[in-house]
């Protein structure tokens, strides 16, 4: 049997020693105009090129580019469209994260790439196949304010994000991007609404061509909603084990039709799992999981760990799977 | 209502007490002084220098513009859950993480059994009140916000995590009341972030209040009261402080819908923004409370702790808080 390994999302884009806070450091010098943008855009390259080498070091068959240049999962794709400004700060979920809070006060549009260019610079620097990762119309819009007024306001705004999402997953299918993963944790708040998601969810998986699109929820305990989860036109299905003592065993009672990305490993803890329990998991998973398709991965994105941690959880995913196997880690 | 509580421990307070939150600005001499002193350039007693003059700044401030139960400022925290964990045993520095954008804090992992080994506030509470006759509230971080805010290693769960951390956390504030502290906040922003654990923050609560001779107040802020309430009023604190600005007053139509009972800190700017908000746009907001609570459950401060602000936008915020406070209680108190 095999089993994947794979990087969440996001990786620390700090360290506590000085090369790994060159970002930090030269944001902070052009802000006070010591450093040019030219100067940041060099920064972010380094740090998501060691970011992605941590990755491939760790062993992951699947990495991302750790969403370096990213300030906050909704304001860096929602301020790339037109007719959104930004505005204060909101916690992101049940977090100490804060994100720039988008206005929508007009036609959502996508005017441009939103994530091409970080995606490509990705794939060209990895030694392995990258994963391109986008915060999903349905979070993008229960995160933003509606401004845009009328009847229908949320809708005609989750319309607009879909639109434009949908457009750049085409983009990245076109520049070869052999996984995208589209990323829904404000649905597990909202599971009532899951046709309106649905809705959304399919006119966005259209698009993605060749590529295999991976749906992922996080935050939150999916297993109410498993069974409807089960239904949407993904190829991949990423879980967030961690709220819900559970969700093993109603996957493994209710099977699954779709590829998991199982988030076993706590991407919001330091502690690492013990390797049996984490692997006696998977063995239950396993009656009814076909894992040979399937991926290990953190709970969530990496950066709400300190980077130390962060790079241990990755190397921790090869130790659970080498249990789970029965070879030596 | 909780005016005779705080007549029984001798506080005789005017209509709408203003007060602040927690935290002010620290000037740009303390910003220096802590710089230097992490490059080890100048030694603690330099350091606790400038704090003490910061703090007197502050102090002297509050009185001039006419808060009535005053803060300490907290000039001598950096981050309000690490600063617990670096004086509490049992917490280990767990590195940087991101707060925002380009902004990172070091947040502490729990690695052994938390120990309470001795006053973490009580000298920078003493040292401020010799400064003032004033009431000074004493200020504590909650074991809620610690655990949730801390990585959790050693605890089997969140839960046992937060009890143990609220066993240790009375004994401040025990220590504070020992050395008289009559009104103590317990800040508990985090608690509104998950509300299938409310029950766990009640619980931890009475573990740091029952039988304690203090007019309690908790500080919550940025979550999703909605889902909170009226279940925080549970909460056993005589005061809840509440961000209010910064989410357009809409806690009051959840109080119209379902009593709210206790006394309430009622943030009348938003601590979030470098506008200062008109006296009208201030007292207009407390006209919208009088509307809906009994005048005499009413506190007004800011949202939240200034110190992301300047020192003139904190000064020029607290004037505008006292301003529209004094202006309405002119006109309410014969009523």
């Amino acid at each position: 049997m095999e089993l994947s390994l794979s990087n969440h999302s996001s990786y620390p884009r700090i360290g506590d020693d000085a090369e790994h806070q060159l970002l930090r450091r030269t944001i902070a010098q052009r802000d006070k105009g010591e450093k040019t943008d030219d100067a940041v855009r060099a920064a972010e390259d380094r740090m998501t090129e060691l970011a992605l080498a941590e990755q491939v070091e760790a062993g992951l068959d699947l990495v991302t580019d750790g969403q370096i240049r990213w300030l906050d999962p909704i304001s860096h794709l929602a301020a790339k469209l037109s007719g959104v400004r930004l505005n204060g700060l909101l916690r992101f979920f049940d977090t100490n994260f804060y994100f720039r809070r988008p206005v929508v006060e007009g036609k959502l549009e996508r005017t441009g790439p939103l994530l091409l260019e970080e995606f490509e610079f990705a794939q060209e620097k990895s030694a392995r196949s990258v994963k391109a990762v986008l915060t999903g119309p349905y979070t993008l819009a229960r995160c933003s304010v509606n401004e845009n007024g009328g009847a229908g306001g949320f809708d005609k705004m989750l319309e607009g994000y879909t639109g434009a999402l949908a457009a750049e997953v085409a983009a990245l299918a076109a520049a070869g991007a052999k996984v995208i993963q589209v990323e829904e944790p404000a649905l597990l708040k909202h599971p009532d609404d899951f046709s309106r998601f649905e809705q959304s969810f399919s006119a966005l998986a259209m698009s993605k061509d060749s590529a295999q699109l991976a749906l992922v929820f996080y935050f939150g305990d999916p297993a109410p909603i498993y069974d409807h989860l089960q239904t949407l036109p993904v190829d991949l299905l990423g879980l967030d084990f961690t709220y819900s003592p559970d969700l093993v065993d109603r996957v493994a009672s209710n099977g699954t039709a779709r590829t998991l990305v199982l988030g076993l490993v706590d991407g919001r803890n330091t502690r690492l799992e013990d390797p049996a329990a984490t692997a006696r998991q998977l063995e239950k998973l396993a009656r009814s999981a076909d894992l040979n398709r399937a991926y290990l991965s953190p709970s969530c994105g990496l950066e709400f760990l300190p980077r130390d941690r962060a790079r241990q959880k990755l190397k921790h995913l090869a130790v659970i799977r080498n249990t789970f196997l029965g070879s030596p880690s | 209502m909780s005016r005779a509580k705080l007549q029984e421990l001798g506080i005789d307070l005017p209509l709408f007490p203003i007060t602040a939150v927690g935290s002010f600005p620290k000037p740009d001499f303390l910003l220096k002084a802590r710089a230097d002193f992490a490059k080890n350039r100048i030694r603690l007693g330099a350091l606790e220098k400038a704090e003490r003059q910061a703090t007197e700044f502050w102090i002297r401030k509050q009185e001039g513009l006419g808060v009535d139960v005053l803060v300490d400022g907290e000039m001598y925290r950096g981050d309000m859950v690490a600063y617990f964990a670096e004086h509490l045993d049992g917490f280990e520095d767990g590195g940087l993480v991101r707060s925002y954008g380009n902004r990172y804090y070091h947040k502490p992992i729990i690695t052994d059994e938390v120990h309470w080994v001795e006053p973490i506030t009580l000298e920078w509470w003493k040292y401020a009140r010799g400064l003032t006759s004033k009431p000074l509230k004493g200020v504590v971080t909650g074991p809620y916000t610690i655990m949730d805010w801390s990585f959790v290693e050693f605890y089997p769960d969140r839960r046992t995590a937060c009890l143990a951390l609220a066993k240790e956390i009375r004994q401040e504030v025990e220590a504070l009341i020992e050395e008289g502290a009559k009104i103590i906040q317990i800040d508990e922003p985090a608690i509104s972030v998950r509300p299938e654990e409310l029950p766990v923050a009640i619980e931890a609560m009475h573990i740091v209040t029952d039988g304690l001779p203090a007019y309690f107040i908790t500080h919550i802020c940025y979550g999703a009261f909605e889902d909170i309430y009226p279940g925080m009023l549970d909460l056993p604190v005589d005061n809840f402080d509440l961000e209010t600005s910064n989410s357009e007053l809409d806690m009051l139509e959840l109080f119209k819908k379902r009593r709210y009972t206790k006394d309430i800190s009622f943030g009348v700017v938003d601590v979030h923004t470098h506008v200062v908000e008109e006296e009208q746009v201030v007292e207009q907001r407390l006209r919208q409370v009088l509307e809906v609570l009994p005048k005499e459950a009413i506190w007004v401060d800011p949202d939240c702790g200034l110190k992301t602000r300047t020192a003139d936008e904190a000064i020029a915020k607290m004037q505008s808080v006292v301003t529209a406070a004094k202006a309405l209680r002119a006109v309410t108190s014969d009523k």
